[in-house]
Parts: structure tokens; sequence; C-alpha cells
């Protein structure tokens, strides 16, 4: 990637970090110390192109590439007074249309194709349509008539809310102080013991505490008019289908043969007797001798069931 | 006892112990126990004709005969080397237990169900069988030990067994868990000794009972029988030989809770047993010379690692996986260095 500079002084972004370009309507960009060199009287030409500029138009460079920049003026200079709306086409053909030679337009002037012949048709169009554009200009689109009036909304609201917190702090303000006075003066009169009147009036002023609070509405909506957490009702979530819940169920054990008996019974009947005892080392390793006893034992039965298709 | 450790260290103990890797559920009954005689003798011999159509084109119809094994030789060779095969277990030195064997006959027996005898010679996958049962069984020997029970070129004899270590694998389809009789048999001691009083000393059947068992082995009952069903027969035999009546044992503790037909099923399967480890034929080894000369002539030469077509098969496949593995670099190395004129380039 090039690195940005100033064509005319060479100076890049990379040398100079506070390096500030600027570009005007012809669309080649300057770094600001060269715009105060060269326009020291207020206008000058282009050292790239030679069109005549002011200095006044000169503007900071937003986009890396100064041709955007370009099209972007261009642009914002064609809608002025290409200004029509879709309400003032019969049908949305003649809109596109219109939107298109717009474009056309703009393209034309930013890549320097036929200028003349653009201006021209500019210049004709503004004749033809000048009555129309006047009133665009002061008529604002419906869109943005219900935008304006959302903006309206919104800060009415956010008024009356604010209006609505101030009285309920002056209110408060006011228990407060009553309270307050009240405790004196039960201080001053009452026989009561004076940790009991502080008691009963702790709690008192803890119950009007609560219950001042105002409740707060919360915002419903952007000043875009989405409503706050629309996407609930516009996406419903596809319910999720968890299947059945796991039931855990005993393995089966398929012997084939007779059923086989359980380490606890192999113990109680006294298989152990017959079968080598396990040593301090075996049992260490966590072996005991009923398991060798009972995989032999299934091993034995395991399997004596078994009879092939042919066999009767 | 290792590999059962293992498995109840990661079973949790709320199953009470009981262990998943029972015959009941395993691929020995679903892949490999199969209905009858009649069958193995079909597959067999299925895989005999279908060697002989896949080589016929070489030779003329009337030489066939002459030239391929029969099933019958097919058969004979491969008893004669399964009695090799248990020589070589019972000598070979670490001593080896029973359990290896088994799983090893078990292994020789099942490939050459749906393999032929011509295709494989039976010396080359009986000593992978036996190297594959040692290691699957976690009896541990490594190849230079294994070997050096050999008598003749050692390295030659490795390097057979490592060539065909994975063919045996994939063509025992990965079942390589085998349920041997051995346990079972001792099951039935315990079971004996606790529950039955009708005898004295139940450790007088021991002898018999692994004689049994041993003779079995030299059968096809480890395809036709449940390991568990083999132990009870090679017990009952042994309790008639010691003229010990455990009937009453039979009918009256193990199959108490057995109905009528399964009653009646698995007596008459121990019958089967018996009688056919009983009747066993003779190994013929006047015919055994005259079998391994024809089947010098008609093997599958790809397949014999002394031949010059196996040595030439294993060049290209190396050669094969040189190239793949050049080819892989050359691309990636290209990769690169596209990658770099990118960044450099621009």
């Amino acid at each position: 990637m090039e690195e940005q500079g100033c064509p005319r002084c060479k100076t890049t972004k990379y040398r100079n970090p506070s390096l500030k370009l600027m570009v005007n309507i012809c669309g080649h960009s300057l770094c600001e110390s060269c715009v105060d060199l060269m326009f020291i009287k207020g206008s000058g030409t282009c050292p790239e192109c030679g069109t005549a500029l002011r200095r006044s138009h000169f503007r900071l460079q937003l986009f890396e590439d100064p041709y955007i920049e370009k099209e972007v003026d261009i642009r914002k200079m064609i809608l002025k007074d290409f200004n029509k709306k879709e309400e003032d086409f019969t049908n949305l053909n003649d809109y596109n249309d219109y939107l298109e030679m717009i474009e056309s337009i703009i393209y034309n002037l930013t890549n320097n194709i036929d200028v003349e012949t653009t201006k021209r048709q500019i210049e004709s169009y503004k004749k033809d349509n000048k009555d129309l554009i006047k009133k665009n200009k002061s008529k604002l689109s419906k869109d943005e008539e219900y935008l304006e009036m959302l903006i309206q909304q919104e800060k009415h609201e956010s008024e009356v809310q604010r209006q609505l917190l101030q009285e309920d702090e002056a209110r408060q303000k006011n228990i407060k102080l009553k309270n307050k006075e009240a405790l004196i003066d039960e201080l001053m009169f009452s026989e009561m013991a004076a940790a009991d009147i502080m008691a009963s009036h702790r709690e008192l002023t803890k119950v009007t505490d609560t219950s001042s609070t105002l409740p707060k509405k919360a915002a419903t909506e952007f000043s875009t008019g989405i409503k706050l957490g629309a996407q609930d009702t516009f996406i419903p979530l596809s319910k999720m289908d968890a299947g059945e819940l796991y039931r855990y169920e005993p393995t089966q054990v398929f012997m084939c043969g007779p059923k086989c008996l359980s380490e606890e019974e192999l113990v109680f009947q006294g298989y152990l007797n017959h079968v080598r005892r396990a040593s301090d080392i075996d049992l260490g390793g966590g072996y005991k001798s009923v398991m060798a006893c009972q995989r032999a034992l299934q091993d034995s039965f395991c399997g004596l069931y078994y009879f092939p298709n042919t066999a009767s | 006892m290792s590999l059962f450790l293992h498995l109840y260290v990661i079973t949790p103990p709320t199953l009470s112990g009981i262990i998943t890797s029972m015959f009941s559920t395993s691929s020995q009954l679903k892949y490999w126990t199969f209905n009858g005689e009649t069958e193995l003798a079909e597959l067999r011999k299925e895989a005999n004709q279908r060697f002989i159509q896949e080589h016929e084109s070489s030779i003329s119809i009337e030489k066939q005969a002459k030239y391929f094994l029969t099933p019958g030789e097919e058969k004979l060779l491969i008893r004669h080397f399964e009695f090799i095969l248990r020589e070589f277990c019972v000598r070979f030195l670490p001593p080896m237990p029973k359990y290896v064997l088994g799983t090893a006959l078990t292994y020789f027996k099942r490939f050459y169900v749906h393999n032929s005898v011509m295709d494989y010679h039976p010396r080359d996958i009986m000593l992978t069988s036996v190297y594959l049962a040692s290691k699957v069984e976690e009896f541990n020997v490594n190849i230079s030990q294994f070997v050096g029970n050999l008598k003749g070129d050692r390295d030659k004899f490795a390097s057979i067994i490592l060539g065909f270590e994975l063919l045996l694998m994939d063509k025992l389809h990965y079942h390589l868990t085998v349920h041997n009789p051995f346990r079972p048999l001792e099951g039935f001691f315990i079971d004996l000794k606790t529950k039955f009083k009708g005898v004295e000393d139940v450790e007088k059947l021991r002898k018999g009972a692994e004689e049994f068992l041993d003779k079995s082995l030299a059968t096809d009952a480890c395809l036709l029988f449940s390991p568990s069903q083999l132990a009870l027969a090679a017990v009952l035999s042994s309790g008639t030989k010691e003229s010990m009546n455990l009937e009453s044992y039979v009918t009256g503790v193990l199959l108490k809770g057995a109905n009528e037909d399964e009653m009646r099923k698995t007596v008459y399967q121990i019958k089967r047993i018996r009688y056919i480890v009983k009747n066993q034929e003779p190994l013929q080894r006047d015919q055994i010379g005259h079998i391994q000369k024809k089947l010098e002539q008609c093997r599958n030469q790809e397949n014999n690692p002394e031949s010059e077509i196996y040595k030439r098969k294993l060049d290209e496949m190396f050669e094969e996986e040189e190239e793949l593995q050049s080819k892989k670099r050359a691309r990636m190395e290209e990769a690169q260095k596209k990658e770099e004129q990118l960044l450099l380039g621009k």
C-alpha cells in the first residue's frame, strides 16, 4: 500500500504523523502547510490540474482516496438541485430512471467524461424544474417528517420525565424536612425515652423512603422509532427441541447360559475358599480375588446355551 | 490377568464386576462360530474353487485336478501345520501360556476357512499367527526373541512374519479377541469345589480335562462350539475317565435353572464335542511330502516370499510409496514457492 502523502511537498504520514491532508472540489489533495503557502491570497490554481480554487473551499480529507472525496463533493452539489422525491413520480420506473440519471451525472463529473454536455444537461434540468426544486427545498420528505416527529415526541417525553423527577425530589425533601421537625418536636415534648422515639422514627422514614420512589417508565423505543427489544417480536426464537430426557437403564447382561452370581453372593457362598488369595501387593493394586473368581465363573456359564441353527 | 485388571479399572464399579467382553456378545460368536462341519467344509471348498478359477487360465482343464490341491489335500496339510504349530508353541522359550497357543491356533483355523492353502503357504501363516497371538494375549516377546526359536535364516523368517502380519489381521477382519476354553475350565473347577459335594478331589479331574482340551485343539471344535461348552465337555470327559459321576452336577447344580429344551440341547452339544474330539482322523504323514511338492508347483507365487514376483511386488510397493512421497514433497515445495512469490512479488 502506498503511503499517504502530499503530492507537492512529498511529506508522508510516516514522516509527519500530524500531517493533515486537505481536498478541494477538483479532488486533488494537498497538505495543510502547502495550502497555507499557496493560497496565501485566498485563491489559486491546483498544482495538479490547474483548476481555479478558493482557499475557503478546502476541507479536511476524510477518505484515504481523494477520488471518493471528490465524488462525495459532487454528489452533495448535484443532490442540492436534483431533489425530487418518490412522491413526485407517477410510477416506480420513472423514479428509478431519475435515480439512474443522477448517478450517471455524478459518475461523468467525477471521472471528467463529457463534462460540458453533462453540465449543460444539469443547467437545462435546473431550468425545467425550477419551481419544483424550490418547493422541494423547503419541503421535507415524509420520512424526514416522521423522524422529526419522533424526535419531537422523545424530547417531549424526556421533558415530562424530568419534570416528574424534579417534583418528586422536591416532595421528598419536604417530607424529610417535616419528619425532622416532627422528630425534634417529639423529642422536646414527648415523655417517651429518646431511644424509643428514634427507633420508631427511623421505621417511619424507611417506609416513606421506599414508597416515594417514582415508578420509572423505561424507554420503549429508540429515537428512530424502532421498539426496544423489538427483535423478539420480529424473529420468534425457534423452540429448542431437547428430545426426551435421558433415563438410566441398567445394562442387560446377555449370558446365553445360566445366571451368574454377584460378587456378594460369591463371597457369601464360600467360592473364595477355592481361589488363590490376593496378596498384599495385589490388594494394593486394587485387585480382589473375587474378581478373578467371578470372571472365571462368568466365562464358564456364558455361552453354555449356544446352539447352532441346525442342531436339533 | 493383566487384561482383566485393565478392563476392571475402566468399567465403573457399580456394574459389580460384570465384564462386557464376554463370548455371548463377541465377534467370535457373531462371525467365527459356524453352524456345523458341513458349513465349514463348504466354505473351505469355496476358497479352494475360487483360487483354482482365478489361476485356471494358465493350465488346461484335464491337468487341473493333478496340478491343483483338492480340498481334502488342503485339509490334510492344514492339520499337519496345526500339529507343527502346537509343537512349536510347546517348545517355545520362554514358556508360553496355553491361551496363546489356543489363540494362535484359532487364528490359523479362521484364516483357512476363507483362504486357500495354495494362496498363502501355511508355514508363513502359522508363524504369523503365533506372533500375532503372543501380542494380543500380552505375552511379550519381540521379533528377534521370537525368531530365536526357529532354525534357519532368522532374518528371513522375521521379514516373512512382519510382512504377513497385517495381511493376517485383515483377513481375520480384525476380530482379534479370542475366547479360549481355559478360563471357563477354571470356572467349572471353582464351581465344582464350592457347589458339588459328590466329588472328593476335584483336582483329580484337571489332568484329564486339560488333555481333552489339548486334543480338541486339533479339531475344528473352536469354530463350532462356545468355549464354555468345550470346557464342560472336558470336565465331563475327565469325570468318566476317573469314573466320577458328574451327571448330578450338570443336571442338579449347573443347569438347575434351565428349561427342558435348553438342558437337552446343551447335553447334545456336549455329546457332539466329545464325539468329535474322540473320533479324530489320524494325521497321514506319509502323504504330506507329496502334497507339499504339489503345493510348490501350484501355489500363488505372488504370495511366496522367496519368489521373484513377490520381491518385485514388494519393491514396486516401496517405489510407489516413495514416488508418492516425492510427488507430495514437490507439490508442497511448489506451493510454498508460489506463496513466497505472492508475498515478495507485489
